[in-house]
């Protein structure tokens, strides 16, 4: 096994670590979660079921309401927050303004494509400082 | 980020402790996406708290306790419950208790407690290349695309903004990140075009398309404010539109030429009649002849204009709404208000239907997650037919119902019968 670290831009600066929740398609934290226990609803979504408490989510794009970043606030104060956000895209300001207040580590546009790369499960490391995306490949 | 004098003084505290810490919340904000400076901005649009949310309106309550004032005309967005009537709708007391706390903090920090989805409706209306801030993915999308002010997609540092009139220059406030990248060529009849529900799915179709970039969509008809508000509602809810260009009805484009200027679309893409269809098939789950038992209109929040078009259809119909329907129209105080001096509500609430004020159900303690925890029956609703493609796409996860989208027309027509027809 060998690390594998990608630059990324820092966005939210924090580090992180947790289990990988790969999405293929953009996110919305309002009507895709439960916003208390933090699992996945969105009926026909490839990961419904499973939590993103502790994750480190790995997806294109937010999309859909502004109350999303509510959500994720909503959800911290109960400690089912994602641990980090890998955005494919650039952040959108909505989402970042719940990751800070949620100590959400936040890093967008790694310089490879993660989606593809990283392994759904894979244990990776976000660093919001330095803007890195770690695993073991 | 460069301060100003002024902004420096504000960080050291020279006008109260609540202000420098707001200011600083969003100098690292603007830090994050590299913002050169500070501007200010005339006015802002807040997510009221809302007790659906765990937490929120004590933090609220604690944070305007602080003193913090806000510096610039401020309305709020949505709560969880109608403040009036939420016991007649089995809203739980405790719930709707925590939310009227809300109101007294609000108005405690100076905050204007309009409760809307839409407060472009009650004239909140500003001027073409002001900078603002706000949230509601709705309101965003239409102060940015028909109004031609300039705001992001606000979250909860809007209020940190409200209390300095501060937001970091940056994104969708920059002239580089207001050209169009998409265009989309609409080849609809006129009767594509009638009804806001048709509007909506077209918004719904390309948002899912577009993402988070900015399209422009060439030849939308003849579309009325409320047209343009379903349009945008729907464009930020499959994608996270902020932006859209519809020449000549939007602010900053009179033609496609002028939405692109110097740069060339990304992708070119027709929009045909099969496409619109395929977005109401997507919302809808339910069969004709299936009974229903909620019919929503007033997604975003319905102006003075449509809450007419509902009680003259209805007086028109001689129409009763079915015993086994709740039939929600959704509007905010203000529209209510007037709505009642017409005569407008006490014929849709003789006709069996209610007209719903600060909330809507997407909002309501009609989630799954706030029935578990007050331990009420779930789903609340069983079928819904909504003539919104942003309701009917929330309240199918959130609520766990079945789904319809349908024009308004056919919307009543549906809680006449208590079928989908």
């Amino acid at each position: 096994m060998t690390e594998v670290t990608v630059k990324a831009r820092g966005i939210v600066k924090r580090a992180a670590s947790g289990k990988a929740l790969v999405c293929r398609k953009a996110f919305s934290f309002l009507g895709d979660v439960d916003m208390s226990t933090g699992v996945i609803i969105a009926r026909g979504h490839e990961h419904e079921g499973e939590t993103i408490a502790g994750k480190v989510m790995i997806y294109p794009e937010t999309k859909g309401s502004s109350g999303g970043c509510v959500v994720l606030m909503s959800l911290s104060k109960k400690g089912m927050q994602p641990a980090a956000i890998v955005l494919s895209r650039p952040a959108d300001p909505n989402i970042v303004e719940g990751a800070i207040v949620a100590g959400i580590a936040l890093v967008c546009e790694p310089e490879e494509d993660l989606i593809d790369r990283v392994p759904h499960d894979a244990v990776v490391e976000v660093d919001g400082t330095s803007g890195t995306v770690s695993w073991d490949d | 980020m460069k301060l100003t004098d002024e902004e420096k003084k504000m960080l050291d505290g020279l006008y109260g402790e609540p202000m420098a810490k707001a200011l600083d919340y969003l100098r690292q904000f603007g830090e994050a996406f590299d913002a050169e400076k500070f501007i200010d901005v005339i006015y802002a649009h807040y997510p009221a708290e809302m007790s659906i949310y765990f937490g929120m309106v004590e933090d609220l309550v604690e944070y305007s306790e602080t003193g913090a004032k806000v510096r610039i005309p401020t309305t709020t967005s949505t709560l969880a419950c109608d403040l009036d009537q939420w016991e007649s709708y089995g809203c739980p007391k405790g719930l709707a208790e925590l939310q009227a706390q809300a109101v007294t903090a609000h108005r405690r920090l100076g905050i204007l407690g309009t409760y809307t989805c839409t407060p472009q409706l009650l004239g909140f209306i500003p001027p073409k290349d002001s900078y603002i801030i706000s949230v509601e993915s709705s309101a965003i999308i239409y102060f940015n695309s028909v109004l031609g002010a300039r705001t992001n997609r606000g979250g909860v540092f809007t209020r940190y903004s409200a209390v300095t009139g501060k937001y970091p220059l940056m994104g969708y406030l920059l002239d580089e990140n207001r050209l169009g990248t998409h265009l989309f060529k609409i080849t609809l009849s006129p009767d594509d075009l009638k009804f806001d529900s048709d509007y909506s799915a077209l918004g719904f179709h390309i948002g899912a398309i577009v993402g988070s970039e900015v399209p422009v969509l060439d030849n939308i008809g003849c579309p009325d404010q409320s047209n343009l508000l379903a349009l945008g509602a729907s464009l930020a809810t499959s994608g996270s539109v902020t932006l859209f260009h519809a020449p000549p009805h939007t602010a900053e484009a009179e033609t496609v030429e002028e939405a692109f200027q110097d740069s060339k679309p990304k992708e070119e893409i027709n929009v045909t009649t099969r496409d619109l269809r395929n977005a109401y098939d997507s919302l809808t789950n339910i069969q004709k002849g299936d009974r229903i038992d909620f019919v929503t209109l007033g997604c975003p929040h319905y102006n003075l204009e449509k809450l007419k078009y509902v009680a003259d259809w209805i007086t028109e119909h001689d129409a009763t709404i079915h015993p086994d329907v709740r039939f929600w129209i959704c509007t905010n105080r203000m529209t209510k208000n007037a709505a009642s001096w017409e005569g407008i509500t006490a014929i849709i609430e003789n006709a069996g239907g209610t007209v719903i004020c600060d909330t809507c159900p997407v909002e309501s303690h009609m989630r799954i997650s706030t029935c578990n925890e007050f331990g009420l029956k779930t789903p609340q609703i069983e079928a819904m037919v909504t003539d919104s493609a942003k309701m009917a796409r929330y309240v199918g996860d959130l609520i766990g119902c079945k789904t319809a989208l349908s024009n308004s027309d056919h919307c009543l027509r549906c809680a006449v019968a208590g079928k989908l027809v």
